[in-house]
């Protein structure tokens, strides 16, 4: 088995505390992801930045505000802005989140789990085609990290994702640390979660570091990826192939070469692992 | 319950002073094996009201720092729960908190709180304002003499303009070397504060009354610049066309103007 989509190696969050240092270094960072929101603006500093950079990397944008899963209607003027980003830094794609974050009345700015329903399989699915239909390409979607569920639940969330993906052909954001905070949250396998979603559809793998607090565990990005997190990746790039894999902090920003560290920690764990693969193939 | 219903009632415990969810949402839930539902639902409800916290910490850092933390914590908590967030980006969400400060605090309080917090939102617009196509001093030197009578300039995009009636730059500036505070005091008479970014830098500059007024003729009145040169004349005589020049280049090298479109 294995990802049928090409690989743009090991990338890390862009942040604005890393600008300089990113234009006068040229770190070897193959790639870097973007918050889309934070360039949704008219002009400034994040823009020259992102620019400047654009010129030397690949990006991928990844939003937090689309709202696939509420209750409003899809927000036309974001997409709008989303799609003129994408036309002025030719992102490599575009992932947003499987959740909603806005509801009825309010912009809620947190990633929601929904019940994973068919009902909310139906809307989702909807608004997933809706906004393929603007972007003119597969919105890519990552799963967030949870601490309630839904008692109404119809499919597990990897059961919820699986359908979405056959349903709409959007692709997924697999972030490891999410499946294992929503592991140990809600007391499933980890493993069970990422060997069952489809690995045709996975674009791009997600690392970050979490508050463990013993009972339970919340994401946080602002630690650096933990032992069990590390194993999890391995055994999903064994599984996989390469996949693109991208660090995330965003917060408690260390010194850039510390992150430079920790990012080279995850292509040498991969290269095992896909060494492993290689030799079990 | 459907999901409509289901996110509704969600969006409530989030939006609800207390993170004691509803007890007939708290039970469409399920936790895990350490994790009870209560306990899942205190997390989003803090998770909410702490991100907007922070950006407003962010945002209005000045204030937080001559609040302190738990009055500026019970400040912001009290905007945010009369006026949520409307936007999509995080980046607007304090474009009313000087407006609440005034509603929200006796007056003898609130107004220079409010003109600091409309200062600090000043720099938030300037950051990321349309860059515009600022007049350079190289634009200035290829202007063709007989150019010059009739040139006519207005403001970069990115500018804002504040009348300060307190010390707030002083109070401002205390904050930002982080030293000890002014006295609020009110100034007299008022002035204005220009706020804008040039060359992705932010800066800040107090004007004399009579800058001002011959800025103001210039962006606001639409004075070209023999007009300029004419009004100047009751105050400075025959050096009133070498006071524009003065005044012209500091403006242009600030990187305040760009040419009006006719």
């Amino acid at each position: 088995m294995s990802a049928s989509l090409p690989s743009l190696g090991y990338g890390l969050g862009l942040r604005s505390e890393y600008y300089q240092q990113i234009l006068e270094q040229s770190p070897a960072v193959d790639w870097f992801e973007v918050i889309s929101e934070n360039y949704l603006v008219q002009g400034g500093k994040a823009l020259y930045y992102l620019d400047a950079i654009a010129e030397r990397y690949p990006l991928v944008m990844h939003g937090v505000s689309l709202s696939i899963g509420g209750p409003h209607a899809l927000d036309t003027d974001y997409l709008k802005q989303i799609k003129q980003l994408a036309e002025r830094i030719q992102p490599a794609w575009i992932s947003d989140h499987l959740c909603w974050s806005r509801g009825n009345a309010h912009q809620l700015h947190d990633l929601l789990p929904l019940p994973y329903t068919e009902e909310s399989l139906y809307h989702v699915a909807g608004r997933v085609r809706q906004v393929q239909d603007v972007l003119q390409r597969p919105l890519v979607l990552e799963n967030v990290s949870s601490y309630v569920r839904a008692k109404a639940d119809d499919f597990t969330e990897w059961e919820f994702l699986n359908a979405l993906a056959h349903l709409t052909g959007c692709q997924l954001l697999l972030d490891v640390n999410n499946v294992y905070v929503s592991s140990r949250n809600h007391g499933f396998d980890a493993w069970t979660f990422i060997r069952n979603l489809p690995p045709e559809s996975i674009r791009q793998l997600h690392l970050a570091g979490h508050m463990d607090y013993g009972d339970y565990v919340v994401d946080t990005h602002d630690h650096p990826v933990c032992d069990p997190v590390w194993a999890l990746y391995q055994q999903t790039l064994e599984h996989l192939g390469p996949v693109s894999t991208l660090l995330e902090r965003d917060d408690h920003f260390p010194p850039f070469e510390e992150l430079l560290t920790e990012l080279s920690k995850a292509r040498e764990l991969g290269a095992t692992a896909l060494a492993r693969r290689a030799l079990c193939a | 319950m459907r999901l409509t219903d289901w996110q509704l009632a969600f969006e409530q415990h989030l939006l609800s002073e207390t993170q004691i969810a509803n007890s007939g949402f708290a039970a469409t839930l399920l936790g895990g094996p350490t994790l009870d539902v209560e306990t899942g639902l205190a997390i989003y409800h803090n998770a909410y009201l702490s991100r907007l916290q922070e950006v407003l910490r962010h945002d209005f850092g000045a204030i937080w720092y001559w609040l302190g933390d738990d009055e500026f914590a019970a400040l912001t908590e009290a905007y945010v729960r009369r006026y949520p967030s409307a936007h999509y980006s995080l980046r607007w969400l304090g474009e009313r908190f000087a407006a609440f400060i005034l509603e929200h605090l006796v007056a003898g309080q609130s107004a220079p709180l409010a003109e600091l917090a409309r200062l600090e939102w000043a720099f938030t617009l300037a950051f990321d304002a349309p860059q515009g196509q600022p007049l350079t001093l190289n634009d200035m030197a290829q202007l063709p003499p007989e150019a010059w009578p009739g040139l006519q300039v207005t403001l970069a995009p990115s500018v804002q303009q504040l009348l300060c009636r307190f010390n707030t730059l002083a109070i401002w500036r205390a904050s930002k070397a982080e030293s000890d505070f002014p006295d609020s005091q009110a100034l007299a008479p008022a002035h204005i504060c220009l706020v804008w970014r040039h060359q992705n830098v932010c800066h800040y500059r107090s004007l004399e009354p009579a800058e001002m007024c011959a800025l103001a003729g210039m962006v606001t009145t639409g004075w070209n610049f023999s007009e300029l040169c004419s009004a100047l004349a009751v105050t400075f005589g025959e050096g009133a066309p070498l006071q524009a020049v003065t005044w012209l280049k500091q403006w242009v090298q600030d990187g305040l103007l760009q040419r009006r479109v006719p």
